[in-house]
């Protein structure tokens, strides 16, 4: 076991976990922020997606003694306050979203992605979403909707 | 929330904000955690089971073998429909236990299941359970597990075959082949494929004592199919069992009924008196979720001297993998046969198909459950044969088209479709594909030493008629002020509750955003169906209407007090009450009552609906590289009647949804075992996914034409992007390769596979 301090949507958390223990399994069974969904054990689906110290990350591919003193955002903490971030609200307006079990990945996967390049290509929007699968929505609202939210991005900063 | 933010659908607010509630999301004080002992053999003997070891390991609380769980009730995993042999013999059923009972015949079957303080815990139990295999052949190849040197899985079915189905009349069919000037044969594989909704499957258990009720929180498709199979399954009493799901992470399928986890966790919750849970990890799903598709379609054709179809006859071979578990017959038979001839006006037709067992994961329904399957092997036939005999393969589908005055339609094997406009449709998908300039395309693409190919499917399907004798919906009003509506049928991503609203607020002039949709209610004692054969909508959605047309009844009176009126002054017109010239809403009627005459306000309503026929027309054009072998979609086309459409948006989402997991198949997925029987695509590594931007534009339409099989005279949408795409994606390809002397190729087209098939085609 390890003592380990995490600063999860802007709160620090001090936590005692078993040194083989997952992110995003303490995260979802110890401190209950079950919007981080684990989707496969290989590192593929992107469902568990976050941000660590900015970073776009697996949560199921980092020990939680790795996350020892980061910065985490979780899908609970993009919206600020009652306001929804706009990756959130473009997910909604373009229907990206049927059964919204990879959606948290996604959205987090995106923060990422317009965090590095606010305008990206088609291309680019492909190859950055190119770790998270989903299997209902054929992926072309998500890209929409990438595209809306970059744009109301860019809006909100001019 | 944001000032002017409306969410699209009800479900999403909590989707997007990480605040769904999905099944392994439960975490019950004291909860114990499962973990699956499977078999790593495809075949084998269990010489000897030591759990000894296991059950003494710190921190484990039970260790559950086949032998405890059959004392406690356990019977087998369901196989809800049978069909008779082509003779009206019986049919053979081999029904897997819910825990392996001395021989295994599927890698990843369960043997015995571990439960402990923690899920890591469970496992490392698990790995000092002593299991002696005495290894058996397999037999894994569903052509050759017929043949006298396979060997037989089950005592029963001598050559491996659970039933020799056949529909239509061999007769005629045979003397049209006689007489036909030309003649077309078929071989098409419709690959092994993994369902995969993202969220892995999941059971969370809880038995409350005192009540005798056992809560079963998992993903499923409707309330009734999982609580009765898995009474059968887990020898509990239906009324002792509540199922619940909040969200539900995909289905397609999959989820109808119930896998040997969950009477295991029944039973473990009611012998361990604490909430228990088990939730699969990928590998496990990978092993163990019902597989789809597995069918080997065999197609003939006959034409006369003009290119009118005198008749089609199929032999197919259907993989019911190791055992008989839920849908593989049904697909395998009905799904097969029922719309064999497409949109064709056919004479004769006779179809037969062998249900076989292999060493393999047990096979079910995905997303059609042979209906993309038998769409896809009849527009293939249809194309290969247009090309094979020079015929224009636009024209020769034209010339044979169900005429139009010919509906109500009976097939010549007996099913009787309602109406399918496939001229209408087919103008509108040849005019917004530009397919009368297709060819200066394909001179462009070569030009840049491309190979470009168009395709088309005219296409139909019969959507599910429903096990169930019809479907009931409650609707109640609560104090807070909303309209509770009940069901049997429960969502899995395709918006049930924005959609039911809708017909809701059309029907009852009271708003969407009041209304709330549950599967099950807290008696669970509606009749209905579960989601599955794209029903849904106008099955659960034409019971919703019913509902309304009596709440309108008993809102009545109230309407009449309000409005100051006698009952017989007052009618309800487009959405608003109406008397003497004043007008009033639902809303405003039933927000001036008190709360307990609102809540004393409740209706039930029911409505029989049967199958309906979806149908469409859709366009592929493709490009592709010689010098790799790799096919980018450059767009596709989509022509559907759905009948009358009630959420536009979420139409189109189905249909980009179904149209991507087509795609799937034709380019990327398939499931690969090893003549041992081994899983060789046991992950998202292996099991090729599709994944942003493989289908990068899409444009898609409706051509509502309202049937009269149903009270909305919805035809159903969520297995016809599937059944569409897979025929015109091949036909897309082998435009493409047709010119270089490839006439047939088999799912998934991928690069590899193409470029090896070009070098050869050159040499």
């Amino acid at each position: 076991m390890s003592q380990i301090s995490l600063n999860i949507n802007g709160t620090t958390q001090k936590l005692e976990v078993e040194d083989r223990a997952l992110l995003a399994d303490v995260l979802r069974d110890k401190l209950k922020l079950t919007g981080t969904h684990v989707g496969c054990d290989t590192s593929q689906c992107g469902c568990c997606t976050l941000l660590m110290n900015g970073d776009t990350v697996k949560s199921c591919t980092v020990l939680a003694v790795q996350a020892n003193g980061a910065q985490i955002t979780t899908i609970e903490g993009l919206a600020s306050g009652a306001n929804l971030h706009p990756i959130q609200v473009a997910f909604s307006n373009c229907h990206a979203l049927q059964c919204g079990f990879c959606t948290p990945g996604m959205i987090m996967a995106t923060a990422g992605l317009l965090a590095n390049n606010p305008q990206p290509t088609d291309a680019q929007i492909h190859e950055g979403l190119a770790g998270n699968l989903c299997r209902c929505t054929g992926y072309i609202n998500i890209v929409e909707s990438v595209k809306q939210a970059a744009s109301a991005m860019q809006e909100k900063q001019a | 929330m944001n000032a002017r933010f409306t969410p699209s659908r009800q479900e999403d607010l909590s989707l997007i904000t990480g605040k769904g509630h999905f099944t392994a999301d439960h975490n019950y004080p004291g909860m114990l955690h499962a973990y699956v002992i499977r078999s790593m053999h495809a075949h084998a003997h269990i010489k000897h089971l030591n759990l000894e070891a296991v059950r003494a390991y710190p921190g484990v609380r039970w260790v559950a073998s086949a032998e405890d769980l059959k004392a406690m009730g356990a019977g087998n995993i369901v196989n809800p429909v049978t069909a008779k042999g082509k003779g009206g013999e019986e049919q053979v059923l081999a029904l897997m236990p819910i825990l392996a009972e001395g021989t295994v015949r599927f890698v990843g079957q369960p043997i015995a299941v571990v439960f402990a303080v923690s899920a890591l815990c469970a496992q490392d139990a698990a790995e000092l359970a002593e299991i002696e295999f005495e290894v058996l052949e397999a037999s894994v190849d569903p052509e050759q597990t017929t043949l006298p040197s396979a060997v037989q899985l089950h005592g029963n079915a001598p050559r491996n075959v659970s039933v020799h189905f056949a529909s239509g009349d061999a007769e005629p069919v045979n003397a049209a082949f006689a007489k036909a000037t030309f003649t077309s044969q078929l071989r098409v594989l419709s690959q092994r494929l993994m369902g995969v909704p993202m969220e892995p499957r999941a059971v969370v258990a809880i038995h409350d004592e005192v009540a005798g009720i056992t809560t079963v929180h998992t993903p499923h498709q409707g309330i009734l199919g999982m609580r009765n199979f898995l009474a059968l399954a887990s020898g509990a009493t239906p009324e002792s069992l509540r199922i619940d799901a909040n969200d539900v992470g995909g289905s397609f399928g999959l989820r109808g009924g119930p896998y040997s986890e969950h009477a295991a966790l029944v039973l473990a919750a009611r012998h361990l008196g604490c909430a228990v849970s088990w939730v699969g990890s990928r590998s496990e799903i990978f092993l163990s979720d019902w597989h789809g598709r597995a069918l080997i379609l065999n197609g003939e054709i006959a034409l006369d001297v003009e290119g009118h179809i005198l008749a089609i006859r199929f032999k197919d071979r259907v993989d019911a993998g190791a055992y008989n578990c839920m849908m593989s017959t049904f697909i395998g038979t009905r799904n097969l046969s029922i719309t064999m001839g497409g949109v064709y006006q056919i004479p004769a037709l006779f179809m037969e198909s062998e249900v076989v067992y292999t060493n393999t994961t047990p096979v079910s329904a995905y997303r059609g459950a042979g209906r993309p399957d038998i769409a896809y092997a009849i527009e293939r036939l249809v194309d290969f044969a247009a090309h094979q005999h020079g015929y224009d393969p636009v024209a020769l589908r034209r010339k044979n088209f169900i005429a139009e005055s010919a509906f109500p339609y009976k097939t010549a094997n007996g099913s009787t479709i309602d109406t399918c406009l496939s001229e209408k449709l087919l103008d509108r998908a040849l005019a917004i594909s530009h397919y009368a300039t297709f060819e200066e395309r394909r001179a462009q693409s070569l030009s840049q030493g491309k190979f470009r190919g168009i395709g088309l499917s005219t296409f139909l399907e019969a959507s599910g008629a429903g096990t169930a004798p019809k479907d009931q919906a409650w609707g109640e009003f609560n104090a807070n002020g909303n309209l509770y509506v009940y069901g049997v049928t429960g969502p899995s991503g395709q918006g049930h509750s924005t959609s039911f609203a809708s017909i809701i607020e059309k029907a009852l002039g009271w708003p969407a955003d009041r209304v709330r949709y549950e599967a099950g209610k807290a008696n669970q004692k509606l009749l209905g169906n579960g989601t599955g054969g794209s029903r849904s909508l106008y099955g659960a959605g034409s019971a919703i209407l019913a509902m309304c047309h009596q709440m309108l009844e008993t809102i009545k009176p109230h309407a009449a007090k309000t409005m100051g009126v006698d009952i017989a002054q007052v009618h309800f017109e487009n959405g608003v009450w109406l008397a003497n010239g004043s007008t009033t809403t639902t809303a405003q009627i039933i927000d001036a009552l008190k709360n307990e005459d609102k809540t004393s306000l409740s209706a039930l309503g029911e409505a029989t609906s049967g199958a309906t026929y979806p149908n469409g027309c859709h366009v592929a054009e493709v490009e592709i590289d010689p010098a790799t072998g790799e096919t980018h979609l450059i767009h596709y086309y989509a022509v559907d009647d759905l009948g009358q459409v009630i959420s536009p948006q979420l139409v189109r989402g189905q249909v980009h949804g179904g149209v991507v997991q087509g795609w799937g198949q034709a380019f990327c997925e398939q499931v690969v075992y090893d003549s041992q029987g081994q899983l060789l695509t046991g992950s998202f590594m292996d099991y090729a996914m599709p994944r942003a931007g493989c289908v990068p534009h899409l444009t898609n339409e409706t051509y509502e034409v309202r049937t009269q099989l149903n009270l909305l005279g919805s035809k159903g949408v969520g297995e016809s992007g599937c059944t569409g795409s897979l025929p015109a994606l091949a036909n897309a390809v082998m435009s493409a390769l047709r010119p270089y002397g490839i006439n047939q190729m088999d799912m998934p087209f991928t690069a590899p596979k193409i470029w090896a098939a070009l070098q050869k085609a050159k040499a």
